[in-house]
């Protein structure tokens, strides 16, 4: 009699596997992939750059200054700030701003570039501290996550490092 | 005295013609279905693609019934998938970036496809700090279509349906190893196989553990950076300073050594039986699976064939002495068709060992076909559809 239970159940759990495999291109991935999606779960800030902070709106052109990145655990990368200037097309031909990074109204660092004249030429441009929270970058390029500054399609990312005495 | 040669004796068909035909059906079906929406889109290379590799499996199917055989049909897909996925990988990352290496920016742009390896090392931090260590993005944008939450979704579901036979039915990569591994008629290093198999068999696991706890610690993907010996046919960090390169020669060196070398001379998958963490990882899904491999003890002999011809290592003198498999089985039927007396056989679980067991292959075999065709088989139609592209008279 226990045979015969386990064997029924056993070849329902068959079917119920054959009825998934059915499934999976026309709903089960997609439901899986929506469950995936609002699990609450973000990509690492080491690689999207963290949480906008603030924005300064220029002429055309618009400066985004993320919140400091910290690492977690044993992360190898250092702290840093991201600050975006976009869109690319509106920015002048030489940038030279100071930023406030922390929004306490003074400005932290000075970042001097020369927008690229195409999307592939490989930028330089300099980052000059202006306290000692922030350290400097000469002719940064894409050197690591916390020290780089790259064109990305229509965005320019500038990303800073940031010492520990920053820590608010 | 002259020698009495007795007459070749043609082996029969397992099935009639009829009935092969009739069992491959659902399948064609399923193929068909998979491919319309490939047909429905501009591109006569497309068009030819698509149409090939539904017509490709469905022969496959077709042959596995006649024949009643599994592994040789299901290698020849394997093996086609392994060697022309990165085809399609590459020239796709060489139109959209120019290069198979990854610059930094790209990978803060979030545009790096998600690839399934990656998931053991994602789920402790995620689970700790709601993060995914991984460069890529979570829903599908039009760079990017591989997503995090759309490769996890394909994954799971396929994962679900056959278990640890994702290893032999879905993994690209092991479809590599299995053509080189197929290359000779004989393992060269049959000794090295005898006195290492058992004693490797766990060093996946340890693996699967040492990156899963490094990456939770490190916050990143530490197989993916250091130990993925796949990397050398995909994409790689971009290299630009000691620590790339150094990372760049353990890809080739690993490459080299688990997925060709010793392949060939050993005739096993040996990137996957001895180094595989996210084959360790995918083995937990045999606990929930139903199909599985059994040997019918009434029926068996010993002679351990099935062990010599088991690409991964999964069976043991032990485990053939208690009549299963071990955990990493991937559900490939080498065994199965290798036994001369019939005593491996396909099971489904909770069912006696044995009674029908063409019943459970069969089943298996739907469940299993249908995500190849749907998964492997959309790989394949995009590679020969990028093949096409590079014809000479095009």
């Amino acid at each position: 009699m226990r045979t015969r239970v386990l064997a029924v159940l056993a070849y329902a759990g068959v079917g119920l596997t054959l009825a998934i495999a059915i499934l999976v291109p026309f709903y089960l991935m997609g439901a899986l992939t929506g469950v995936m999606a609002h699990a609450g779960l973000r990509v690492d800030d080491k690689f999207t750059g963290g949480t906008v902070a603030q924005s300064f709106v220029h002429e055309g052109y618009t400066i985004r200054v993320h919140e400091a990145v910290w690492p977690r655990m044993l992360e190898r990368t250092e702290p840093f700030v991201q600050i975006v200037f976009e869109p690319v097309s509106a920015l002048p031909a030489q940038v030279n701003e100071a930023i406030d990074l922390d929004g306490d109204g003074e400005p932290d660092v000075r970042v001097e570039f020369t927008v690229p004249a195409s999307a592939a030429a490989k930028m330089h441009g300099n980052v000059i501290a202006l306290n000692e929270g922030y350290e400097s970058l000469r002719n940064a390029g894409n050197e690591s996550f916390s020290r780089m500054m790259v064109r990305v399609g229509d965005r320019i990312v500038v990303r800073v490092p940031v010492r520990d005495v920053a820590r608010k | 005295m002259a020698s009495v040669t007795a007459p070749a004796v043609q082996k029969p068909a397992f099935r009639s013609v009829g009935r092969s035909l009739l069992l491959t059906l659902p399948m064609a079906l399923w193929a068909m279905v998979m491919f319309t929406p490939a047909l429905r889109q501009p591109g006569r290379d497309g068009h030819i693609g698509a149409a090939a590799v539904a017509v490709f499996m469905t022969v496959l199917f077709y042959m596995m019934m006649r024949t009643g055989t599994t592994y040789r049909w299901r290698r020849i897909f394997f093996v086609a998938l392994g060697f022309l996925f990165p085809v399609g990988f590459i020239a796709s990352l060489i139109a959209v970036r120019g290069t198979m290496s990854i610059p930094i920016e790209r990978m803060i742009s979030g545009d790096t496809p998600y690839c399934f390896m990656v998931t053991p090392m994602v789920i402790v931090p995620a689970a700790l700090f709601r993060t995914l260590i991984f460069p890529g993005s979570i829903l599908p944008t039009p760079s990017n279509p591989h997503s995090i939450a759309a490769m996890i979704g394909l994954w799971l579901a396929v994962s679900l349906v056959v278990g640890k036979a994702w290893c032999s039915y879905g993994c690209f990569f092991g479809g590599i190893e299995e053509g080189f591994a197929a290359v000779a008629k004989r393992a060269r290093l049959r000794r090295f196989v005898l006195h290492w198999g058992s004693r490797l068999r766990l060093t996946p696991w340890a693996i699967l553990i040492f990156i899963v706890v490094l990456s939770a610690a490190l916050m990143e993907p530490v197989y993916c950076a250091w130990l993925c010996p796949f990397k050398t046919i995909t994409e790689y960090p971009a290299v630009r300073d000691v620590e790339t390169a150094i990372q760049m020669a353990i890809f080739i060196m690993l490459f080299a050594g688990l997925v060709v070398a010793l392949p060939f001379l050993t005739k096993k998958r040996t990137q996957c039986a001895f180094f595989c963490p996210f084959g360790a990882f995918q083995s937990l899904f045999n606990k929930i699976n139903l199909f599985e491999i059994r040997f019918d003890r009434e029926k068996c002999v010993d002679c351990t064939l099935c062990q010599t011809e088991c690409p991964t290592i999964a069976l043991s003198k032990e485990s053939i002495r208690e009549g299963k498999t071990l955990l990493n089985c991937m559900k490939c039927g080498a065994c199965v068709d290798a036994c001369k007396k019939d005593a491996a056989v396909w099971h489904i679980k909770g069912t006696r060992v044995g009674v029908k067991p063409e019943r459970a292959r069969l089943l298996f075999l739907y469940g299993g076909w249908a995500m190849a065709t749907m998964f492997g088989g959309s790989i394949l139609a995009n590679s020969v559809t990028t093949m096409l592209g590079f014809l000479p008279w095009k």
